[in-house]
């Protein structure tokens, strides 16, 4: 036990800034974020530490899942109502350059809420493949297609993303 | 119009998007830290086996700590107990030579306490003093001197006439002792000496009996076996000496 609480503490330290980034651009909301967010290491450590030998095979592919199941779960619940304005939300945590970072919040809030509005799978492929930089070939494992489906769904979301900032 | 290679830069700068320090910190608690902490106590985690070993290892501690104890400290009980354990293994025998070793520690004990002016431990330490030279008196006084080993007596007297003279030393610093117990001892170390004295006698006359002697010499014998006779062991031997 301690050996596997051992292990997801390494998956945790790994995963925690990806999986929140990746919460966090779909629900625009840092309080949000954080609740799903912990909802999901917490139902992956309840399903890995209940598991005998190999618990979870590909720890990502479950957090990504898990992921991805409470954003739909909790748009569902809210009506797709978005609780806090992208508006109002902090990319981060407020730090000591907050000159600095006002003058570039305002160019990515852009694209947050660009990217906000695309469909899911477009959303998907391009934070795992531009922000987490996953290869290809994980990208496809995690949307379960082949990689030159994925290629393809990974360059016209980016034009749909090219689309939506024009339209702003 | 914004390029391709643009808005990946813009999007790869919404890698900033980091949740909060603590947040993380406290999150991983919150699934993990409960556990955790349980798993920090000590004995908990610990094989049994070790946590076993290590209060071995604290008892024995104690006891190895003990043993440097003086009369009326805390731990001088387990001292005790740990003399006691060990005098059980201890032969008929041996006993006299455990018991005089016993009264000699117990002396010193009580020096250490006159010469450091531990007035509060002074009072115990006489007391063990004195029922130590009483239980080796005892065991003194059960030898008999001439069924036994000369040499190994003589070291008993010898140690019992240490003691007697450290303990008068130990009234020269002021300390009270009561003369009872060490006139016990005196008198069970006098009796052996003088056990001592009579079977080498009769080991003298034993062997000058076996020999082809002259009529001056067996005059000698015969006065010799008459003091004897009579307790005069000394003289018997005196007489011995001056005719060799």
């Amino acid at each position: 036990m301690a050996n596997l609480r051992k292990v997801f503490s390494k998956i945790y330290d790994q995963y925690i800034d990806k999986i929140y980034r990746f919460i966090f651009l779909k629900v625009n909301s840092q309080e949000v974020a954080q609740d799903l967010c912990s909802e999901t290491f917490l139902r992956t450590w309840e399903r890995f530490s209940q598991g005998k030998g190999n618990p979870i095979e590909n720890p990502q592919a479950f957090l990504y899942q898990t992921a991805r199941n409470l954003v739909i779960d909790h748009y569902r619940e809210k009506g797709k109502a978005q609780v806090v304005s992208v508006e109002f939300t902090p990319i981060i945590d407020p730090r000591e350059d907050l000159e600095a970072e006002a003058l570039r919040s305002s160019d990515l809030r852009t694209i947050r809420v660009a990217l906000a509005e695309l469909k899911e799978d477009y959303q998907n492929v391009i934070i795992w493949y531009y922000l987490d930089d996953l290869p290809i070939s994980e990208v496809a494992e995690l949307l379960d297609r082949s990689e030159e489906a994925t290629r393809v769904l990974l360059h016209r979301a980016l034009k749909a993303l090219k689309n939506e900032l024009k339209q702003s | 119009m914004i390029t391709e290679k643009e808005l990946i830069g813009k999007l790869r700068e919404l890698r900033q998007i980091r949740p909060s320090k603590d947040w993380v910190v406290l999150t991983k608690n919150r699934i993990l830290g409960q556990e955790e902490k349980i798993e920090l106590t000590p004995f908990s985690f610990w094989k049994p086996a070790l946590a076993t070993v290590t209060a071995f290892g604290i008892l024995f501690g104690i006891f190895a700590f003990a043993q440097s104890s003086l009369p009326g400290d805390l731990l001088y009980p387990i001292k005790k107990i740990t003399e006691k354990a060990q005098a059980v293994f201890v032969s008929e025998t041996e006993k006299p030579q455990a018991s005089l070793e016993l009264a000699n520690k117990r002396l010193e004990e009580l020096t250490k306490i006159a010469e450091t002016n531990q007035v509060k431990n002074l009072a115990p330490a006489i007391n063990e003093f004195q029922a130590s030279v009483s239980e080796a008196a005892k065991n003194l006084s059960r030898i008999d001197a001439t069924s036994s080993d000369p040499v190994v007596v003589k070291r008993f007297v010898e140690q019992a006439k240490n003691i007697e003279k450290k303990a008068k030393e130990a009234k020269s610093l002021g300390v009270v002792i009561e003369d009872e117990e060490l006139e016990e001892l005196q008198e069970a170390s006098n009796k052996l000496e003088l056990g001592l004295l009579v079977s080498v006698l009769k080991n003298m006359i034993s062997d000058l009996e076996n020999r082809t002697l002259t009529e001056k010499q067996e005059e000698i014998l015969s006065q010799m076996r008459e003091l004897a006779e009579e307790g005069e062991y000394s003289e018997a031997l005196e007489l011995y000496l001056i005719n060799q």
